[in-house]
């Protein structure tokens, strides 16, 4: 169950929804044919899938057994055992670049959701004009590809030349660099993170408290319910499932966060928003650690998966 | 505020959640406005100055971000896309997403039909096996797709052992193979979704009318998928538009860049110049914007459904 698991979630708002919760098994309605028809049907999907999906992650897991240079031939690499994984776990930069990584978390899963769900809640119930603009305009930044996001936020938060402290300092502040700032930068690439999520979010939140019965509002009402009790124990309970999606969701980018600290600070500065991604692609390619590179990404995968399951586990039980 | 007198008075007698005559709702509904309102304007403003900024010239750009420019600098694309190569990254793109989404659709289709529409021995295990393509991220498998492309044979300068070249890598085929394999996992699920939800009688009966599965396949169930298959292709457009630790691993050449990996190289070569890089970071935020402004309802729709996948 473990490959539906994460998706199911998400499908709850879209039309993923019954084809994932329902078993994988055999469809009930058959066309007659030849036995070996839906074997070729699926011919071209599952070979391309196992050339470039299957044949990797396993290659993932092979090198990060080896010691391996990237420069000789695939055969000049020697086993290694387990030895980069007990080289990750003893080594400090990887365990600065994973505390990064945690770091991240509750800027990229916390602060999208909470500015997500207060206008949501607001919006509940009402018929606004031009809801839909501001769905779009909300969402824009979520389809943007990282590196543009970072470029574009390298600029407005420039020191020098950039209009975020251009308008500090006249109103009197004296900013700091953001970016380039040792105890700024990390938390900078946070809120860029939960800049990117929030309107995400907020589709999700209101998507799902539609979908609350307004009956239970009326019995909250009856029993005499604050707006803030309502919303706590109405809106909240009934949001379970849209709630699992945005944290798995936010909490997965923040523990693969790549493109944006690739496109604005490269890991810097020093090594102060240097995360595990960046350190995997680094070993691997940058300095030539094939194999350590790959034990990182089995690292990160695992770690990532294992708390998303986690984490709709604690959100998504007890549903249908 | 023509608005605001409609608003309290219009809306409040069908409001069914919330309680409160008149005024309350009023002030609930404006204080709705102002959060709605600043949400947006911190969400698009920075792709809007960027816009802005991307017609001046470097003095005009420090005197005040929203001040309009004096004269437009068109040349500052001309620029960016001739100088800074992003014209050739813009193709790139433009190729390596067509070669991404088309296949994917019909390899998406043919499997999701064998899911759906077969009964076969193995189908629940190798569902699951599609399916594993949903949870493992790209990072876990980037490093071991560097040396396939590189060992590929008969490709790049190889011999039928992989050596003696580069194989797939500095090619269009480095991003769309991989990119291929990636979306028929999430094409698969929902293609398979779109064909059980259609009633049996319409199979059924051209069962009957002696159609093989083929034809039954792409001249009745397909054309009945039409709107999942067009938001399937929306997603995996996005994807591969937006897709950048894959060509940042596989292409040196800078021949083959698309645009998000070569808008980063561009902002390290024009660092100063943010009129440049401005045009350059419109150059890609445009073409999403249009596809996203046009195809919202689908976008959000699937973006929501797939957003677990990396």
């Amino acid at each position: 169950m473990q490959t539906t698991s994460p998706a199911s979630s998400a499908g709850v708002i879209g039309e993923a929804g019954a084809a994932i919760a329902a078993p994988a098994g055999p469809a009930r309605r058959g066309i007659a044919g030849s036995a070996w028809e839906p074997y070729l049907y699926l011919l071209p999907a599952a070979l391309i899938f196992t050339l470039f999906v299957g044949v990797p992650v396993v290659g993932t897991v092979v090198f990060s057994l080896v010691h391996y240079n990237g420069i000789g031939a695939l055969s000049s690499a020697e086993w290694a055992g387990i030895a980069n994984y007990t080289d990750a776990f003893t080594d400090p930069k990887f365990w600065e670049a994973a505390w990064h990584n945690l770091i991240l978390i509750p800027y990229y899963v916390v602060l999208p959701a909470v500015l997500g769900l207060i206008p949501a809640a607001m919006v509940q119930g009402m018929k606004l004009r031009g809801s839909a603009i501001f769905r779009v305009g909300l969402f824009l930044p979520y389809i943007m590809p990282g590196v543009l996001i970072g470029v574009v936020w390298r600029w407005l938060l420039n020191p020098v030349f950039g209009p975020v402290n251009d308008v500090l300092t006249r109103l009197g502040f004296d900013p700091p660099t953001w970016l380039g700032d040792f105890t700024w930068a990390l938390p900078t690439v946070g809120v860029i993170g939960a800049w990117a999520a929030y309107g995400f979010c907020y589709v999700v939140f209101l998507a799902g408290m539609q979908k609350i019965p307004a009956d239970l509002y009326e019995a909250a009402r009856l029993d005499g319910a604050s707006g803030w009790e309502e919303f706590r124990s109405v809106t909240i309970p009934g949001l379970r499932r849209e709630i699992a999606v945005v944290v798995s969701v936010n909490l997965i980018n923040a523990l693969r966060a790549f493109d944006v600290i690739k496109a604005t600070t490269d890991g810097g500065p020093g090594r102060q928003t240097e995360v595990v991604a960046l350190y995997m692609i680094n070993s691997a390619f940058g300095v030539n650690r094939v194999g350590y590179g790959a034990a990182l990404a089995v690292l990160l995968a695992v770690i990532t998966l294992v708390l998303s399951l986690l984490t709709l586990k604690l959100f998504g039980d007890g549903d249908d | 505020m023509g608005v605001a007198r409609r608003f309290s008075a219009g809306e409040t007698a069908e409001g069914s959640v919330r309680r409160g005559p008149g005024a309350a709702a009023a002030v609930r509904r404006a204080l709705a406005y102002l959060i709605l309102g600043l949400g947006m304007v911190v969400a698009i403003g920075p792709f809007l100055v960027t816009v802005l900024a991307s017609v001046k010239t470097p003095i005009e750009l420090v005197k005040g971000i929203f001040a309009l420019p004096e004269v437009w600098r068109w040349g500052n694309y001309e620029q960016a896309w001739t100088t800074g190569h992003l014209g050739r990254f813009f193709v790139n793109s433009l190729i390596v997403a067509v070669g991404v989404v088309v296949p994917s659709l019909f390899l998406s289709a043919m499997s999701g039909y064998a899911f759906a529409r077969f009964r076969f021995r193995g189908s629940a295990v190798l569902f699951g096996y599609l399916m594993l393509g949903l949870v493992v991220p790209l990072q876990a498998m980037v490093i071991p797709l560097f040396y396939l492309m590189r060992s590929f044979p008969f490709t790049g300068g190889n011999d039928w052992s992989g050596n003696g070249g580069f194989g797939l890598l500095n090619s269009h085929w480095a991003l769309i193979l991989p990119q291929v394999a990636m979306s028929v996992s999430f094409g698969t699920l929902m293609m398979r979704q779109a064909f059980l939800a259609i009633p049996r009688e319409i199979v059924e009966a051209s069962i009957v009318d002696g159609a093989g599965s083929w034809n039954i396949l792409w001249r009745i169930m397909f054309p009945l998928t039409r709107p999942m298959v067009g938001t399937l292709a929306l997603m995996f457009f996005i994807w591969t538009w937006n897709e950048f630790l894959l060509p940042l691993v596989v292409n040196i050449d800078p021949q083959y860049h698309t645009l998000p990996l070569g808008l980063l190289y561009f902002q390290a070569q024009w660092t100063a110049q943010v009129p440049i890089i401005a045009a350059g970071a419109t150059i890609i935020f445009l073409p999403l914007t249009v596809v996203f402004l046009l195809f919202q309802r689908q976008l959000v729709r699937g973006i929501t459904a797939g957003a677990v996948k990396g």
